[in-house]
C-alpha cells in the first residue's frame, strides 16, 4: 500500500536526519524530499532548544516483553503480524457478541477460566484495552520488545539471585500469601501499577497511557496508574544511598537529541525479576516523528542479571486523556481479599 | 552643626556596622535556581518551583486558639484528648492560626454548618486526609507538603508531595468531566500574570481541613496564581458550592518557594503507612 | 450457547508473554472470589461508584420477596471513559443480568461481574472503539478519534 511505504520511508528519513544530531534552536534543515513524499518532518523543540517529548503517548502493544517460543526473529513478517492483529480484533469481535439472557450462574467449582480470570471468569472484555497493533520500530515489526540479548528474553538469573530467592522463600515458608496486607501484590495494595513502571513497560491490560512534561530542568513522565509521577532531574545527582523512593531516582541528560535517563535507588518492595537494591535502568528518550517517541531501556544488575538486557518500545502519540487512577481511596478489592481469606478459614475451620 | 570629630566617629560606627551587618547577611550558597528567568519563553510568569504553604489552614481554614488535641473526650473539668491520640501529648496539640478566609466566616446553609460540628466531632473516623485520601483542591496546596509545578509552553503540571497527588492543569477545556474524581478537572487559563484555574468534577469525599469543613459534589474551585517575585506566590481561591453555602467565600494565602539548591520534593506514598490503620483487623494473627 | 466472556487474554495465537510479574500478581479475581459460591443476578441498577481500581455497580434484586442490594465488580472506568463513556449513560433502575461468583467472604453481598448484560443480552459496554480503528494513532492516515467531550 502506496500510504504505507511512504510512511515507513518517511520514518526512515526522519530517523536518518534526527541521527545527525543537529541540535540548533532553529531546528534541522532536511534535505531536499524525494518526489512523492510529503514535505519531511522537522523535530519540534522547546524554547530552550530541546526536542519537545511532550504530549500524552501510548506504549499499549501487542508484542510480548519476551520472545515467545518458536519465534526465533525479533522482526515479524507482516503476514505474522496481521495474524496477531487480526486474532485480537476478531476475538474482541467475538467476546462483544449479546449473551443469552436465560444463561444460568456459571458452574459451581469454577468456569475453568485460566491466568487472571482465576476460575471464576474475571469480568467482561469491555473493561480491557490491551492494544491492537504490534510494536512497529524503525520501520520493524516485532515479535518482543527485548531486543538484546538476541534471543529476546530476560538472561538467566545469578547464582546469588538464586540463593537471595531461595532465602526469601525460606522465610515466608508456613505461611498464607493472604495472612498479611504487606505479603499481597504492590498493586493490589494500590502502591504501585502491575507493570515495573520503571522501565515504562505496557501491563497488556489497560491504561497504558503516561503524560511528558517537559522544563529545562525537570521533565515529568506521569503513568495513568496509579497516578505516579516519576520527575526526572535533569543534570542533578542521585539522592543519598539510604533514600530509596517508590521508582526510584531518576537523573537525565541530554545527548543530541536523545533524552538520557538513569534510575537507581529503587526500594527493596520494588523488585523487578527480583532485582532492587542494585537495579539500574537506563532509558533513552528519541522522538522520531509527529507521533512517535522511540523508547529504549536497559535494565542492569550484576547481582541479579548474568547480564544486562535492552528493550525498545514504541511510544505513540494519542488525543485520548488520562484520566485520575485513585487506586487506594476505591480499594474494596484488598479488603475483600483479606477478609475473604478469614471467612473462608472459618467455614473450613483451619483458622489457627 | 556637628563636629567633624563626632561625625567622623559616626561615619566609623556606621561603616564597622554595615560590615559586620554584611558578614551576618552572607550572600546564599550559589544556586542553579539563581538563574531562573522570571518569564517562560513564551512570556508568561514562570512559576517553575517548589512550593509550599506555610500556614495553619490545615488544621482549620478559620482563625483558632491552640487547642490541645484534634479529638477529645469529657474530661473531670475540660475535656481532654481522645484515647487514641493521647500518647502525642503535646506533638498531637493544634496550633494558634490567623485564618485563611476572607471574613473568618465560612457561610454555610443550616444543615451543612450541622455536618461540619459533627464532622469535627468524629474528626478521627471521617477525616479523609488520615486514611491518605488524596486531599482535594485546595486543600491539597495547604498541607504541610510542598509540591511542584511544571510548567512548560505547552503543559502545566502540578505534582504533590502528599499521597503523589497530581493535576494536569487542561489549557483547553476537554469539556465537562465525565466522572467526579478525588483532584477534580483543572482547567487554566492567563490573565495578564495571573494563572486562573477552574476546578469541576469534584467528587464529595475530601475536606477542606482537618475542622471537618466540607462540601457536597457541586464544589466548584477558582483558583488565581499570582507571582509576587521570584519566590512568592499570592494564591486566592473561590468556593462556590450551592448545595452547601449561602454564597461564594474565598481563601487566600502566600505560597513560598523553597529556594534551597538541594530543593526536591520527598516522596509520601502514606498508601503504605495506613495499611495497619485500615487492614489490621484482617491481618490472619491481629499485631498485639 | 458458549458465552465464554473471561480474559484470559493472556493466550492469543503468538503466544502473548506478560511483562514483569505474573498476571495472578494484580487481578486477584482466585483470590477474591469463590469458585464454589456461583450467583446470578437479575435487578435495577441503585448506583456505580465509578472508581478505581475497579468499578463497582450497586444491582438491587428480590429474593424471597424482599429487596436485595448487591455490589459487582467491573474494570477500570478509565478505558470506557476514553470511550464516550460518562457516570450518566447507564441510568439508575437500568435493569440487568449479572453471573458470576460470590466475593470469599461469604458474609458480603459482592461478586464479580464475569458476565453483565441488559435483559436481552446485550454487553453493558461494547468492546470496541466502533470505528475499527486501531488506538495506537501511528497511521497518519487514520482520522484521530476526538476526545470525549468536543
Amino acid at each position: 500500500m502506496d500510504v504505507k511505504r511512504n510512511l515507513v520511508t518517511g520514518s526512515i528519513a526522519a530517523v536518518a536526519i534526527a541521527a545527525f544530531g543537529v541540535t540548533t534552536v532553529a531546528g534541522q534543515r532536511p534535505a531536499a524530499p524525494p518526489a512523492g513524499i510529503a514535505k519531511p518532518w522537522v523535530m519540534p523543540r522547546t524554547g530552550d532548544g530541546k526536542p519537545d517529548l511532550q504530549g500524552i503517548w501510548t506504549n499499549a502493544t501487542l508484542t510480548p516483553l519476551e520472545r515467545p517460543q518458536g519465534q526465533p526473529n525479533l522482526v515479524l513478517t507482516d503476514a505474522q503480524a496481521a495474524a496477531m492483529e487480526n486474532a485480537t480484533a476478531e476475538r474482541r469481535e467475538r467476546l462483544s457478541q449479546a449473551s443469552d439472557p436465560n444463561r444460568p450462574a456459571p458452574p459451581q467449582g469454577g468456569d475453568g477460566s485460566t491466568g487472571a480470570a482465576g476460575n471464576v471468569g474475571g469480568y467482561n472484555n469491555f473493561w480491557l484495552d490491551p492494544g491492537e497493533r504490534v510494536a512497529v520500530i524503525d520501520g520493524q515489526k516485532r515479535s518482543s520488545l527485548i531486543i538484546d540479548p538476541p534471543d529476546g528474553r530476560i538472561p538467566p538469573i545469578t547464582a546469588e539471585a538464586r540463593a537471595r530467592n531461595q532465602e526469601r522463600m525460606k522465610a515466608r515458608a508456613g505461611t498464607g500469601q493472604y495472612d498479611h496486607p504487606e505479603y499481597r501484590p504492590l498493586a493490589e495494595r494500590c502502591l504501585l501499577s502491575f507493570g515495573p513502571t520503571t522501565p515504562l513497560v505496557p501491563n497488556y491490560f489497560y491504561n497504558n497511557n503516561l503524560q511528558i512534561v517537559q522544563t529545562p530542568d525537570h521533565v515529568m513522565i506521569l503513568m495513568e496508574m496509579v497516578h505516579d509521577a516519576r520527575i526526572v532531574r535533569i543534570g542533578g545527582k542521585h539522592v543519598p544511598p539510604h533514600i530509596r523512593p517508590w521508582m526510584g531516582d531518576s537523573i537525565g541528560h541530554w545527548e543530541g537529541d536523545t533524552l538520557v535517563v538513569e534510575t537507581t535507588h529503587f526500594p527493596l518492595q520494588q523488585p523487578f525479576r527480583g532485582a532492587a537494591e542494585n537495579l539500574k535502568v537506563t532509558e533513552r528518550f528519541r522522538r522520531v516523528d509527529a507521533n512517535t517517541i522511540n523508547y529504549r531501556f536497559t535494565v542492569e544488575d550484576p547481582t541479579t542479571f548474568a547480564k544486562p538486557f535492552t528493550g525498545e518500545i514504541p511510544f505513540n502519540a494519542t488525543n485520548e486523556l488520562i484520566y485520575e487512577y485513585a487506586c487506594h481511596e476505591g480499594n474494596y478489592a484488598l479488603a475483600n481479599v483479606l477478609s475473604g481469606a478469614r471467612n473462608e478459614e472459618k467455614r473450613k475451620g483451619t483458622q489457627k | 552643626m556637628i563636629e567633624r570629630r563626632v561625625l567622623r566617629d559616626i561615619t566609623v560606627g556606621l561603616a564597622t556596622a554595615a560590615i559586620v551587618a554584611a558578614a551576618f547577611l552572607a550572600a546564599p550558597p550559589a544556586t542553579s535556581q539563581a538563574a531562573r528567568p522570571a518569564r517562560t519563553p513564551d512570556g508568561k510568569p514562570n512559576l517553575n518551583g517548589i512550593w509550599q504553604a506555610l500556614n495553619t489552614a490545615n488544621y482549620d481554614l478559620r482563625s483558632h486558639g491552640a487547642k490541645a488535641a484534634l479529638a477529645f473526650r469529657p474530661g473531670p473539668v475540660v475535656p481532654v484528648p481522645a484515647a487514641a491520640v493521647i500518647a502525642f501529648g503535646a506533638v498531637g496539640a493544634v496550633p494558634g492560626g490567623v485564618g485563611v478566609v476572607e471574613g473568618d466566616d465560612i457561610p454555610y446553609l443550616p444543615e451543612a454548618a450541622a455536618k461540619q460540628k459533627k464532622n469535627q466531632e468524629g474528626w478521627l473516623d471521617s477525616d479523609p486526609e488520615i486514611k491518605c485520601y488524596l486531599p482535594g483542591v485546595p486543600r491539597a496546596n495547604y498541607l504541610p507538603f510542598p509540591f511542584q509545578i511544571l510548567q512548560s509552553e505547552k503543559a502545566i503540571f502540578f505534582s504533590y508531595e502528599y499521597a503523589g497527588a497530581v493535576r494536569n492543569i487542561f489549557l483547553k477545556d476537554p469539556g465537562p468531566a465525565p466522572v467526579d474524581s478525588w483532584m477534580g478537572q483543572s482547567v487554566g487559563k492567563w490573565e495578564g500574570d495571573t494563572l486562573v484555574v477552574t476546578v469541576t468534577g469534584l467528587n464529595d469525599q475530601t475536606w477542606f481541613d482537618r475542622a471537618g469543613n466540607h462540601h457536597s459534589d457541586q464544589l466548584k474551585v477558582t483558583e488565581r496564581y499570582t507571582p509576587q517575585g521570584p519566590d512568592h506566590l499570592w494564591y486566592e481561591a473561590t468556593i462556590e458550592d450551592a448545595k452547601t453555602f449561602s454564597r461564594p467565600w474565598k481563601i487566600r494565602m502566600p505560597l513560598y518557594r523553597h529556594i534551597n539548591p538541594d530543593a526536591r520534593l520527598n516522596q509520601f506514598k502514606c498508601v503504605e503507612f495506613v495499611e495497619e490503620l485500615m487492614y489490621g483487623k484482617f491481618r490472619k494473627t491481629p499485631v498485639q | 450457547m458458549n458465552v465464554r466472556t473471561t480474559i484470559g487474554i493472556v493466550v492469543l495465537g503468538a503466544g502473548l508473554v506478560l511483562a514483569g510479574r505474573s498476571v495472578m500478581a494484580h487481578h486477584a479475581f482466585g483470590a477474591e472470589f469463590d469458585p464454589n459460591a456461583p450467583i446470578r443476578l437479575q435487578g435495577k441498577v441503585v448506583r456505580i461508584e465509578w472508581v478505581n481500581p475497579h468499578t463497582w455497580i450497586h444491582v438491587e434484586t428480590v429474593k424471597d420477596g424482599k429487596p436485595e442490594v448487591w455490589m459487582v465488580e467491573g474494570g477500570t472506568p478509565n478505558t470506557l471513559l476514553r470511550r464516550g463513556i460518562t457516570k450518566d449513560t447507564v441510568a439508575v433502575g437500568t435493569e440487568l443480568i449479572i453471573d458470576g461468583y460470590q466475593t470469599k467472604d461469604h458474609s458480603l453481598k459482592r461478586a464479580n461481574g464475569r458476565d453483565v448484560t441488559f435483559l436481552d443480552g446485550r454487553k453493558l459496554f461494547m468492546g470496541s472503539s466502533g470505528t475499527g480503528a486501531p488506538k495506537d494513532g501511528r497511521d497518519p492516515t487514520e482520522v484521530p478519534r476526538k476526545p470525549p467531550g468536543q
